[in-house]
């Protein structure tokens, strides 16, 4: 091996990736070699210094909530606000009630100035919220505030969606809750899911999968019977 | 079925244009409303802000708050980033400390729980040139070329060993090994040597 080939494998070396080989080899020449042995100094340091930044990575899912809500907060002052109406297409609305099998559509209108209550489902009977949105250019602007929900599990987070009868759903966002599993977060969708019928927020596993697998923690719905 | 359309975390689309391009310009690019500037900057600068977060407010939930407030102030207050003035990460850094503040005063109105540390130090906090939570370390990276950047960012961020970037990236493994190294021995050089002198290779 050249000097240089030794100086090149110091990375690896302290990520512990050389094979037993390469590792007693470069072992040998450090013994001997003041110059590596100076640089090994330095990438011991660097090493250490990404291992901490790497132990603090907030959670993965903060990326696309800071994003949501910085877009959110500017644009709720940069833009007239238009006050949120949600408004179920009819189609929709015949579909849950020929799902629910009886035909007393009496008012698929919701009054904009109310929040939408969020009910718990047998997984946390104590949980409850409210949603409450407008609609902003092309985005539906959404704050939700949820309390009593279940202590989530390092590796989970809530996450909330519009959905229809037939399984189709906009996921709107995703959060963590604080002590006594209360939280308000701002959280946004597109304009389209002013169309789904039904929310539900569900705890999932960060598992990698953005579609919903998790189970259902509370749930509203934006028709009215 | 099931458009994650309003999460983008999931694919962190790789635009390599965009990883090259300095704190400072993106700046400007996230005051034109830019999301993908925003996301590369949160990319390179969310780990010290939430690592000062919980240093400071030793809470990790207050550290989440502390991450959204700051980059949300970010994106309302890029118009006003004066580059000449200051660097980003010491901008950054400013925020981040502020809000800090703002997040323990409203602490403080509930009462303590067991455990929890009222924050004494924030206000006179040291400054990120002092190299405190990896403020040093987040500002480097965003300075050395994109394929070093690569290499660490695979292995340390997301875990993968030499012969798993190299597989991801379709470089030989003995370029990945000699990459790596070489990207460390760089982040030591920018780590350590003089402010002015790292200004003048801009
Ligand atoms: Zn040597």
């Amino acid at each position: 091996m050249s000097e240089d080939r030794f100086g090149d494998l110091l990375g690896p070396y302290v990520l512990g990736e050389l094979t037993p080989k390469e590792e007693r080899e470069l072992e040998r020449h450090l013994e001997a070699c003041s110059s590596c042995w100076d640089e090994l100094r330095a990438v011991w340091g660097i090493h250490n210094a990404l291992r901490e930044a790497a132990a603090s990575e907030p959670p993965p899912e903060l990326r696309a909530r800071t994003l949501a809500r910085a877009k959110g907060e500017s644009s709720s002052t940069a833009l007239s606000r238009l006050r949120w109406t949600v408004w179920v297409p009819m189609a929709a609305a015949l579909l849950v009630a020929a799902v629910l099998g009886f035909g007393l559509l009496r008012s698929i209108i919701y009054d904009p100035s109310d929040g939408v209550p969020l009910t718990a489902t047998a997984l946390a009977p104590e949980a409850g919220g409210e949603v409450r949105g407008e609609v902003v250019g092309e985005n539906l602007q959404v704050e939700l505030e949820v309390w009593g929900m279940p202590e989530l599990r390092e590796n989970e987070y809530y996450e909330m969606w519009y959905y229809a009868e037939d399984g189709s759903r906009i996921s709107c966002g995703t959060f963590r809750t604080g002590p006594g599993g209360r939280t308000t977060v701002n959280l946004s969708a597109p304009a389209s899911a002013r169309s789904y019928p039904e929310i539900e927020v569900t705890r999932e596993p960060d598992d990698g999968n953005p579609a919903a697998n998790g189970d259902e923690v509370l749930r509203g719905s934006l028709v009215q019977l | 079925m099931s458009a994650r359309s309003c999460s983008p975390g999931w694919e962190r689309a790789f635009d390599s244009k965009m990883k090259d391009t300095a704190d400072e310009a993106l700046v400007r690019r996230v005051a034109g409303g830019d999301e993908r500037a925003f996301l590369e900057l949160y990319d390179r600068y969310s780990r010290p802000v939430y690592a000062t977060g919980v240093r400071l407010l030793g809470d990790a939930q207050l550290a989440e708050e502390l991450v959204q407030d700051a980059f949300t102030s970010v994106w309302q207050a890029a118009e006003s980033f004066e580059s000449e003035r200051a660097r980003f990460s010491t901008w950054l850094y400013r925020i981040a400390r502020n809000r800090a503040v703002d997040l323990d005063r409203r602490r403080r109105v509930r009462p303590l729980s067991v455990g929890e540390d009222p924050l004494r130090t924030v206000a006179g906090g040291p400054e990120p040139e002092a190299g405190v939570d990896g403020w040093d370390l987040a500002r480097a990276l965003s300075r050395i070329p994109d394929e070093h950047r690569e290499v660490l960012t695979l292995a340390y961020f997301e875990g993968l060993s030499q012969r798993e970037i190299s597989r991801r990236t379709g470089v030989p493994l003995g370029t990945i090994k000699s990459r790596t190294t070489a990207a460390m021995k760089r982040l030591h050089r920018i780590m350590t040597r003089p402010l002015d002198e790292e200004t003048q290779h801009e």
